[in-house]
């Protein structure tokens, strides 16, 4: 692997400025997409930004991810404008991009695709209250945690999903900004893993090493393992919460059929649901039959219904980015509930989400002998 | 039912007719493709049942699974029954006479006039709702044939337990009239005095189908293991004792005692290959049946089970037969021995000692296995002799009435068409191929004679009161025969669907698969003033459709009619004495199909265009046969030659056959015809440039030259590229002139540039670059029949020349055995070489010099030769590669096309309206080239043959506003149906190739593919309908 270093003793988003700008300027590409901050200055959007000055409010190190950003990248590429773009994605992101991809509704023809580290972030809300006390959060954040002191600030955890993400690093991209080992305050290092990362090294006048950056590995391999461990942890307590159909309906029972989960989702690609369709608009005969037939009918109904569906749906492509419990106006588990069978389904059919485009998706590839394989059943 | 053979032969005098004998894969395949244009076809059975031999198979090579419902039609499918084809056949345009026998052929071509003889079943199979009350009472007990002698049964039984309806059978030899099963029959459909009958129709063609016969081997005294051990089985008992729904549940055992079976062994050859018992021939099947059965054994036997093949020559010669070796041998471990002598021994224990002599040790061996099968072979069935016997035609030397010349499937007398193993020694693809060629050439002579196909019915219009709110009339069949259990009555039921909401109006009508009730039924719809029809009857897999025309007539459109076997499920419940229970389950039945009707949308189908025109790509001699084939047919073709000179292989490097025809004077012949066809366009040095479109309605642009093109519509395509022989450099080819390929050999004998005069010694070297890993991996099946006919051609000339062939395997499969036979009586010598130790060549001075590992001396032997010919591989055209790009169809890894389904599909692609024939296919010898151009050309004319196709009512649709166009359901749809239009960015769906599987809607997560006929809602509220009869709640 190439690397070159980055000095950011002026601050991170500086010089990820700096480097951004250079890309812009030798036309290596026509707009950049990242994390900035708006108007009043706390509120970070992803942002395509074509225009070097508007660089100066870059955060794309901001704890939060306010919507995953894959959706965007699909809006963006969908029926693609043929001209290059730099987009700055967190593995959460950019693996769903992978998925999104394999599902037409994205394309990389025009991408140079650039990763985060990261550590994590918080909830929206209480991003921008830590944001209100602390102008410099992102920085904060970032050397806390890589210096070892964790990723709680002022009490507030980062989310339950980002405790147990075993992919703090991307793998999948063109160029690689690695934190993780690195000493944030002083230098960080920026990774060229495919050629057209090393033409943009190249072209932004970067002095390139070859081999892996001191440290790096060890520093990965701790966070991972801890992650790891923490994931265990979370399927064990939520297995025992839900290892019936009383239990699973007990978690979904509060359940109101706003479908916030599904637009939060980035792997949820239809244009529109089945659930708002008129299949699920049911008669008044329907609803007085199932009343008198189970004797009480919770209301709305197909709630349960609906979340098993879509994990039918989406489970094999689950990226476990967290956004869908992150959207519930009412805490439901919907991020543990996906992350616990998506475990199961991924190993099932060997399946890894977000890691290779080759890689065809379970739902979409037919083998002979796949039934016997994946259900055990003979012929 | 013999009514409707008078009443049809009366009433269409003129609509085409065809007797079908024997109603095998084969006979199915040619009644399908005759029903299929519209010709009406008897298809008769001497067995009670359909099927043949393929009725008993679980699983074919190469998937290892049954897949005969490929057969069935695809496009105008609705004409069919979309049944397992292995319960039973159902289609408009076929009457099947199963238990019959034909006893007299009169007349001509025509005007052929038959005696059939329907046997007795005893059983009225229209009444039996297969309760089986009569096998648990029956006292009598014989072997069951079906399960080859494994099992026993009783003397009313059903011939093939899975066929459809529930055909029950007295077998009159067993049946000793005591009278039992009449008694416990709760619907009276026994009489123990039912006569034959005999019958008299008249047909135009006649295509005997009638199969082979397998040799037994208790008949032969070199097998006597056989009928001294249970554990010595032959090939079929094998497949039954390892089926599913054969003795032991589709475990491996050994009938002896039970125990599971360890080790196997399969002994090849068994009844063949065999000179001295007047048996010169090899029966073609049993190799690819024996690798089969062997991964069966891995597949279901116990994980530590032992596979061996003690055989002769493995001949792999079909199209991926090889592969499918190489896949038995490293995947499952399968071991092949190769041996010239085997015996069994029984032992005290139930083992069968195996002895064989082992060439690499040089002496006796002996291994003791827990079952032995014999690879027992296909014999000319006796029925050629009778059958020739009653059409005046002598069976041939090799116990056959065909070939007639080139011609596989025509016999000596005009009109009548042979296919199948009836035919020749064949497997199932080839009988496939026949069955479809042999309803061409009947096709061909009906259409010279004027005989049309049965036009569509003319029928009133449908109803226009679709749209209004659902309103279902239920018509409920009081039947006769059986009584209704207490507190069933119709009159309740009638009262509870009444009061559904919904439900119209309800009438009870006597018997309505009567005339008197069918009449009854209709006089009632057509009053009625709903819009739905729902019947309560019975068997819906034979009355469906009939009830579903009766509806149609009152101007119900068929999907908005439904048949509930309500009767079948009261008789079966009516045993468990259950009273509420079976009320809940009728119920329960006729609220579903209520609901499933209430909820069903208008499905309107609609026609599309067929352009009556074909093109085929390639005039070699099977796109020659083809293109005259569809031509005299009436259809208009375009035939595209890339090179200026129609003919092929055949025309230029083909001089002579074994069988001594003249492949010369028949493309030579075949070319003139092709000249003077006025519906035939030949365009020559061009080549196909692109083509779009699909069945019906293809557009292809052809280009002469570099620049001038012009642009063609047709409505199906055929693809005859050919091939040729390969080049080589293997075995100093390059370096002396000395050396050459067979075809070369071949080309020199005929011209006279290689003199056999001066010819002392000739070496062949068979398998030159072929099958190898990476190197033509396929046996090219005709150049071990090359290197026969030049080694006899040398030998006619010059007596004493000395003539080795180094072979792999000698794939003299079929009736080549007999030219394999004759060559060795001559003195050609054959030494088998191991692909491991090739044999070496050196050129000296004096010509090359061969060196191979002799097998049974052990010892490498050296000689010096005149001649060394090399027989390498036959290659598939190298435009197959942009060729399939352009027309949008898939090649093997081989680079030949890949036909849609091997077994069942072998001349189809899988995009509908293309075919394939000839070495496009794989290599073949000309005769089965032309029997698949004969195919290919029948199969193309059943779409062909109408100016327009009708499309399914049950095809898939994609709803545009919902449709996100992830492709997913591209990728999965099996008939490339589905494909994106790039220009106005949807997905459209070729609803002629869509056969609605569903497999799209399955994988569409927002149902932006509905499946027309099967809504979400509808099927919904099938399922809450279904759970409301449940006695407690699921959830």
């Amino acid at each position: 692997m190439q690397y070159a270093t980055l000095n950011t003793s002026e601050g991170l988003n500086q010089a990820l400025e700096t480097l951004l700008g250079d890309l812009l300027d030798k036309g290596v590409v026509e707009a950049v997409m990242v994390p900035t901050r708006q108007f009043h200055k706390r509120v970070v959007m992803q942002s395509l930004i074509a225009n070097r000055a508007d660089l100066a409010d870059l955060d794309p190190f901001a704890p939060v991810v306010t919507t995953n950003a894959a959706k965007q990248v699909a809006a963006l590429t969908n029926r693609p404008a043929g001209r290059p773009v730099a987009v700055v994605l967190r593995s959460c992101e950019l693996r769903a991009v992978i998925e999104l991809v394999k599902l037409h509704q994205s394309h990389l023809d025009d991408l140079l695709l650039i990763g985060l580290d990261c550590y994590g972030r918080y909830e929206n809300n209480a991003y921008l209250a830590l944001a209100a006390g602390d102008e410099h959060l992102s920085a904060t954040f970032v050397a806390q945690a890589a210096s070892g002191g964790g990723t709680t600030l002022e009490g507030v955890e980062i989310t339950a999903a980002c405790q147990v993400c075993e992919y703090p690093v991307c793998d999948s991209v063109d160029l690689r900004l690695a934190v993780v080992g690195a000493e944030p305050g002083k230098q960080v290092w920026i990774e060229a893993l495919t050629d057209k990362g090393r033409e943009a090294l190249a072209s932004a006048k970067l002095e390139v090493a070859e081999g892996d950056p001191d440290g790096r590995t060890e520093a990965v391999g701790a966070l991972v393992a801890q992650r790891e461990a923490a994931k265990k942890q979370l399927f064990e307590e939520f297995t025992a919460q839900t290892d019936s159909i009383d239990g699973l309906q007990d978690a979904l029972a509060g359940c109101i059929n706003c479908y916030n989960c599904r637009v939060a989702c980035p792997a949820c690609y239809c244009r529109e649901c089945v659930f708002v369709t008129d299949t699920f608009r049911h008669d008044g005969e329907q609803y007085m039959a199932w009343a008198e037939k189970r004797g009480l009918l919770k209301l709305p109904t197909d709630t349960t219904f609906y979340h098993l569906t879509r994990m039918v749906h989406m489970s094999t492509l689950c990226v476990g980015c967290g956004q869908c419990s992150s959207a519930c106006p009412n805490d439901l588990p919907i991020m543990e509930l996906f992350r616990t069978v998506s475990e199961k389904t991924q190993i099932r059919f060997g399946y890894v989400p977000g890691q290779d485009l080759q890689e065809a998706q379970p739902m979409a590839t037919f083998h002979d002998e796949e039934l016997d394989e994946v259900t055990g059943q003979s012929k | 039912m013999d009514g409707d053979l008078k009443e049809a032969s009366m009433e269409e005098t003129n609509i085409g007719r065809v007797l079908v004998v024997g109603a095998g894969v084969a006979g199915i395949r040619a009644a399908l493709d005759l029903a299929e244009v519209g010709y009406r076809v008897l298809l008769t059975d001497s067995s009670p049942a359909i099927g043949g031999i393929l009725a008993k198979l679980d699983h074919q090579f190469p998937s290892d699974h049954c897949g005969m419902c490929k057969m069935l039609p695809v496009v105008g499918r609705e004409y069919a029954s979309q049944y397992c084809m292995r319960k039973g056949l159902f289609h408009d345009n076929i009457r099947i006479l199963p238990f019959t026998e034909v006893r007299a052929i009169r007349g001509d071509p025509g005007s052929y006039e038959i005696d059939l003889l329907r046997r007795a079943r005893h059983v009225d199979t229209d009444i039996c709702v297969g309760t089986g009350y009569c096998t648990d009472v029956c006292p009598i007990e014989v072997v069951d044939e079906f399960n080859q002698g494994l099992t026993v049964r009783k003397a009313i039984y059903r011939p093939v337990p899975h066929n459809l309806p529930n055909m029950y059978l007295i077998d009159a030899n067993a049946c000793d009239k005591c009278g039992e099963c009449v008694k416990v029959c709760p619907v009276d459909a026994i009489n123990l005095d039912a006569a034959d009958e005999e019958l008299t129709t008249g047909v135009d063609a006649i295509i005997l189908a009638t199969g082979t016969e397998l040799f037994d081997p208790a008949e032969f005294p070199e097998q006597t293991a056989y009928t001294r051990s249970p554990n010595v089985v032959t090939a079929l008992e094998f497949e039954r004792l390892i089926s599913a729904s054969g003795s032991y549940d589709g475990t491996l055992r050994r009938p002896g005692d039970g125990a599971t079976a360890h080790k196997l062994a399969w002994l090849q050859c068994v009844g063949s290959r065999n000179r001295k018992e007047g048996r010169d021939f090899c029966s073609s099947v049993c190799c690819m049946f024996a690798l089969k059965e062997a991964v069966l054994a891995h597949e279901k036997g116990p994980e530590d089970v032992e596979t061996t093949i003690f055989y002769m020559d493995m001949r792999t010669y079909g199209k991926d037969f090889y592969r499918y070796r190489e896949y038995a041998e490293e995947e499952h471990g399968v071991r092949l021995v190769r041996c010239r002598s085997h015996a069994v021994e029984p032992l005290e224990d139930g083992q069968l000692a195996v002895r064989y002599w082992d060439d690499a040790a040089e002496a006796f061996v002996t291994e003791n296995y827990d079952l032995v099968v014999l690879s027992t072979g296909q014999r000319p069935p006796r029925a050629a002799v009778e059958l020739g016997g009653l059409l005046g035609i002598e069976p041939s030397e090799a116990g056959y009435l065909s070939p007639v010349g080139f011609e596989k499937v025509r016999s000596q007398r005009e009109g009548v068409f042979l296919c199948g193993s009836f035919m020749g020694l064949t497997d199932i693809s080839e009988s496939l191929t026949s069955g479809s060629a042999a309803a061409g050439e009947a096709c061909k002579l009906m259409i010279s004679m004027g005989k049309e196909p049965k036009g569509e019915p003319v029928l009133p219009a449908e109803r226009d009161n679709v749209r209004e709110l659902a309103n279902v009339a239920v018509v409920l069949c009081r039947w006769n025969h059986g009584k209704l259990p207490p507190n069933v009555n119709l009159e309740d039921l009638a009262e509870m669907l009444l009061k559904r909401a919904g439900v119209g109006e309800v009438h009870i009508v006597d018997e309505l698969c009567r005339g008197e009730g069918y009449d009854k039924a209709l006089a009632v719809l057509g009053e009625s003033q709903c819009n739905r029809v729902l019947f309560g009857a019975c068997l819906p897999y034979i009355y469906r459709k009939r009830l579903k025309n009766m509806a149609r007539e009152a101007g119900f459109s068929p999907t908005f009619v439904d048949v509930a076997d309500i009767r079948g499920l009261i008789l079966r419940a009516a045993v468990e004495k259950d009273i509420p229970a079976l009320l809940r389950k009728v119920r329960s039945l006729l609220t579903v199909s209520v609901e499933k009707l209430k909820r069903a949308e208008p499905v309107e189908t609609h026609t599309m265009d067929v352009e009556q025109k074909a093109l085929v790509v390639g005039g070699g001699i099977a796109g020659m046969r083809a293109a005259l084939s569809l031509a005299d047919r009436g259809i208009e073709v375009h035939l595209v030659e890339r090179t200026d000179e129609l003919g092929g292989r055949p025309l230029r490097r083909l001089h002579y056959t074994l069988d001594g025809l003249d492949p010369k004077a028949l493309a030579a012949e075949t070319q003139q015809r092709i000249w003077e066809h006025r519906l035939i366009t030949v365009h020559r040095n061009a080549e196909v440039l692109r083509s779009s479109g699909s069945l019906g309605r293809f557009r292809t642009v052809i280009q002469y030259g570099s620049s001038e093109t012009i642009e063609v519509l047709h409505g199906a395509t055929i693809i005859a590229t050919g091939g040729h022989e390969a080049a080589t450099v293997e075995y100093q080819y390059a370096q002396s002139d000395t050396i050459v390929t067979q075809g070369e050999l071949e080309e020199g004998l005929a011209t006279g540039a290689i003199d056999p005069k001066g010819l002392n010694k000739v070496v062949m070297i068979q398998c030159v670059g072929s099958r190898e890993k990476g190197a033509h991996d396929y046996c090219s099946r005709v150049c071990c029949a090359a290197a026969l006919k030049n080694s006899f051609k040398i030998r006619e000339a010059n007596p004493d020349t000395r003539i080795i062939v180094l072979y792999r395997d000698l794939m003299a499969y079929g009736g080549l055995e007999r030219f394999y036979t004759k060559a060795r009586g001559a003195g050609v010598l054959f030494a088998s070489y191991d692909p491991e130790a090739k044999p070496r060549v050196e050129v000296g001075e004096e010509g090359p010099v061969v060196t191979w590992d002799d097998s049974i001396l052990g010892q490498p032997i050296s000689m010096k030769t005149d001649l060394l010919v090399l027989s390498t591989a036959i290659e598939p055209d190298a435009s197959n590669v942009s060729l399939g790009e352009i027309l949008g169809v898939d090649l093997t890894q081989d680079g030949f096309f890949q036909e849609a389904d091997s077994k069942w599909r072998p001349v189809d692609f899988a995009r509908e309206g293309l075919f394939l024939v000839g070495t496009a296919h794989s290599p073949s010898p000309i005769m089965d080239a032309i029997c698949q151009a004969e195919a290919a050309a029948q199969r193309a004319y059943t779409y062909l043959s109408k100016p327009q196709v009708t499309t399914a009512r049950v095809v898939s649709r994609v709803h545009e506003a919902l449709c996100a166009l992830c492709e997913q359901c591209i990728t999965i749809c099996p008939h490339d149906a589905r494909s994106i239009d790039e220009q106005n960015h949807k997905l459209v769906v070729d609803e002629a190739a869509c056969q609605g599987c569903g497999m799209c809607a399955m994988v569409c997560p927002n149902s932006a593919s509905e499946m027309l006929g099967f809504g979400d809602k509808q099927i919904m509220a099938v399922i809450d309908a279904s759970l409301a009869e449940l006695p407690q709640r699921l959830y």
